[in-house]
């Protein structure tokens, strides 16, 4: 893998925070550090990440409302859970918000590594099929069309996206 | 060896919490009280009506004797007063002969026998007492001489002009009575004297109406039978019932060996002689014992009905109590389980941060200390995490620990204490440095009437440093005030703890006491202190409220018994 998967932690736990960021760099991982909802929010809107790494109870925004507000903005960043508080109630109703995974503190490193490995494969799956839906529906609209038309199908397409 | 039950789907969870035995006790005590609370009144009615019933019918009953009795004696009276006229009419006739023959006292005892067959013989007795002339069935009494006769002198001197005798063998040796009749010509004593059959005077008099309920007799002054029934006695023998002279109409009871009799007597006012209706326990006890059975019949028919009616109820009760006990006890268990649970989740997610903290840091130094990831660290680095680890181990530490406190109940520690030295120990002496920093003004009003206390001193000032960090909290480094102000209420000592900080919702008070419940940052409050401090007041026999306004700040209100219970 020559490109570094670009990684967001958000949890309060600055401690907790800080060993994770390292280690996970150790491996490879591009790592950014939130320690609460609304400084991760502002990170998704400076940055394009791949993955985020997210705390439920947090102080002033909790984690559910961070999920929602991401997976809204960003339909291709994968989110994984990581929390004390875990709950079955709580892992349910996260998946429904849009979660990737959900895993209890604390847990296996090597875990962890194993889902980050199959949310970004996840991911690129998502990202190369909406490609190839776009290429598909290009190829429609550009046939018997002017090049203008083309660039303005493309145009709309990224609009789409978003 | 372990005995198991080898039928496992018999094995069924009940939720009562009392055994069989408890029930059946329940019952029968229910069963107890309610006969008791049921037939009491009942039992006590049915006795008196018995008695009542009793004293009615045996009142009646002497009243009905009496009146028969009375009623005898009068027609007893007016059958002796007809045959005297008969007799005065007789001897006053002016077709009577003096002295009569033979012959004209036959044709008299006719006329006599026209008013009544009791009219056996007829005599005339001369001025010398001899019978010169008789009819009747003793013809040897012609020419008998009366003269020394008791009842012949009694009636030659005294006033009235008849006499009546007792009844008496007599020359004739046969049970009898005179009626003798004199009348004066000239200086002469003349005297017309008649027997009577007694038997049937008696038939008479025992023809009335009521007599065949009773058996009727009569008896003369000194208490000897004149008149009586054969199966009674015979005439002449001595009755077993005197009648007293006074009043001249009454009734008494007599107990003979074991029956009893009861007899209405009236004196006669023609002769020296009392008739005696009698009536015997038997005849009286038939008709009681009548009334007893159907009073006894209805008694034990209620009391039956009853018995059965409580009987179904105590089993219905019980039923009724089981169901409740095992609703409640399994309320009880639902609700133990739901605490348990909570307390049971708090510790857990409390602990899993700090577990996951030191995971990270000890993972950390290994990946670090490993040859996979470049140099080797820095001394200083590892120390480092080490502190991290032994931190996040403190926190767990203390977490359990106050959960402990929580759970358990700790033992006081009870000595007297003046409330406004423990309130100043907690503000000036823990809390001081961080007050002197602080931009909170601090301000105490006690009263100074409010008397030493008995408290466990050190669990109070954890209460009232819980309020107070809680409180300065609240302020969030912005310039305010806590107040604290002391009262007596009554007999309990009130301390009010007010802060001009963020407040709380509705929804944040309601949960303030609960374990693990906070509104702090991580790491910043375990959410035990208050339910801690709850626990503690409440031991002491106290109470702690909570009142906030959103944007204006929080009062706690602690009320404390004046003596603690130990």
């Amino acid at each position: 893998m020559s490109k570094k998967i670009k990684l967001l932690i958000v949890d309060d736990e600055i401690k907790f925070l800080d060993s994770i960021a390292k280690r996970l760099e150790l491996r490879d991982f591009d790592v950014t550090k939130a320690t609460n909802g609304q400084e991760a929010i502002e990170a998704t809107h400076n940055d394009k990440f791949d993955l985020a790494l997210l705390d439920l109870k947090m102080p002033g925004m909790n984690g559910k409302e961070v999920l929602e507000i991401i997976k809204k903005e960003h339909k291709y960043l994968e989110v994984i859970i990581l929390t004390g508080h875990g709950s079955m109630d709580s892992a349910v109703e996260c998946t429904k918000l849009g979660a990737f995974s959900y895993l209890p503190k604390p847990y296996e490193l090597e875990k962890l590594i194993e889902i980050l490995q199959q949310a970004y494969e996840a991911r690129l799956k998502n990202k190369f099929s909406m490609d190839q839906a776009r290429m598909e529906k290009l190829a429609k609209l550009a046939t018997g069309s002017s090049a203008l038309g083309i660039l303005r199908a493309m145009r709309e397409m990224d609009d789409d996206e978003k | 060896m372990l005995n198991i039950s080898q039928d496992k789907s018999k094995t069924t969870f009940d939720y009562l919490p009392f055994n069989e035995k408890h029930y059946s006790e329940f019952k029968r005590n229910n069963i107890v009280r309610l006969l008791l609370t049921y037939l009491t009144p009942l039992i006590i009615l049915a006795i008196y009506f018995f008695y009542q019933y009793d004293k009615m019918v045996s009142d009646s009953q002497h009243l009905h004797l009496k009146a028969i009795a009375e009623n005898q004696s009068n027609t007893f009276d007016l059958f002796i007063t007809e045959r005297i006229v008969n007799l005065t009419n007789l001897i006053n006739d002016p077709g009577f002969n003096f002295p009569p023959t033979t012959e004209d006292m036959q044709i008299y005892l006719e006329r006599l026998r026209q008013n009544s067959q009791a009219f056996t013989d007829v005599g005339y007795l001369d001025s010398s007492g001899v019978q010169i002339a008789y009819t009747g069935p003793f013809p040897s009494l012609e020419k008998q001489n009366y003269s020394t006769e008791a009842w012949y002198i009694d009636l030659k001197n005294k006033d009235g002009n008849f006499i009546i005798t007792d009844i008496y063998l007599g020359l004739r040796n046969k049970p009898h009575f005179t009626i003798a009749i004199k009348r004066i010509i000239g200086k002469q004593i003349t005297i017309l004297r008649t027997s009577l059959d007694p038997e049937r005077m008696y038939e008479y008099i025992t023809s009335l109406e009521g007599a065949q309920e009773v058996s009727t007799s009569i008896v003369n002054h000194t208490g000897h039978y004149q008149l009586v029934k054969s199966q009674v006695g015979k005439p002449l023998d001595a009755s077993s019932f005197m009648p007293p002279k006074t009043p001249k109409l009454g009734i008494e009871n007599i107990k003979i060996e074991k029956s009893s009799s009861t007899y209405a007597y009236s004196w006669l006012k023609t002769a020296d002689w009392a008739l005696i209706a009698q009536r015997t326990a038997d005849e009286n006890g038939n008709l009681l014992s009548g009334y007893r059975l159907k009073i006894l019949s209805i008694s034990l028919a209620l009391m039956a009905l009853i018995s059965i009616m409580v009987y179904y109820r105590a089993g219905r009760l019980v039923e009724f109590q089981k169901e409740t006990d095992r609703t409640r006890a399994q309320l009880e268990h639902a609700s133990k389980l739901a605490s348990v649970g909570e307390l049971a989740a708090g510790i857990a997610h409390e602990i899993n941060n700090p577990l996951a903290i030191i995971n990270e840091e000890a993972g950390l130094m290994k990946d670090l200390l490993s040859a996979n990831f470049g140099d080797p660290p820095e001394t200083r680095e590892l120390i480092q995490y080490l502190d991290s680890i032994h931190e996040s181990v403190f926190r767990c530490r203390d977490v359990t620990r106050k959960l402990l406190g929580f759970v358990r109940k700790t033992d006081m520690d009870i000595s007297p204490h003046s409330i406004h030295k423990i309130i100043d120990n907690v503000v000036d002496g823990i809390l001081g440095k961080e007050m002197e920093v602080s931009n909170i003004e601090m301000v105490r009003q006690y009263d100074n009437n409010i008397p030493q206390m008995q408290t466990d001193a050190n669990q109070l000032q954890q209460v009232l440093l819980n309020i107070l960090n809680n409180a300065i909290d609240a302020l969030e480094d912005n310039p305010g005030k806590i107040s604290i102000t002391t009262g007596l209420v009554k007999k309990k000592i009130q301390i009010i703890i007010t802060d001009t900080g963020m407040g709380m919702t509705r929804e944040q008070i309601e949960k303030i006491f609960l374990p693990f419940y906070s509104t702090k940052e991580v790491g910043k409050g375990t959410g035990l202190g208050l339910s801690v401090s709850y626990g503690i007041i409440k031991n002491m026999g106290g109470k702690i409220e909570a009142e906030s306004t959103p944007g204006k700040g929080s009062s706690f209100i602690l009320t404390i018994p004046l003596h603690s219970k130990g």
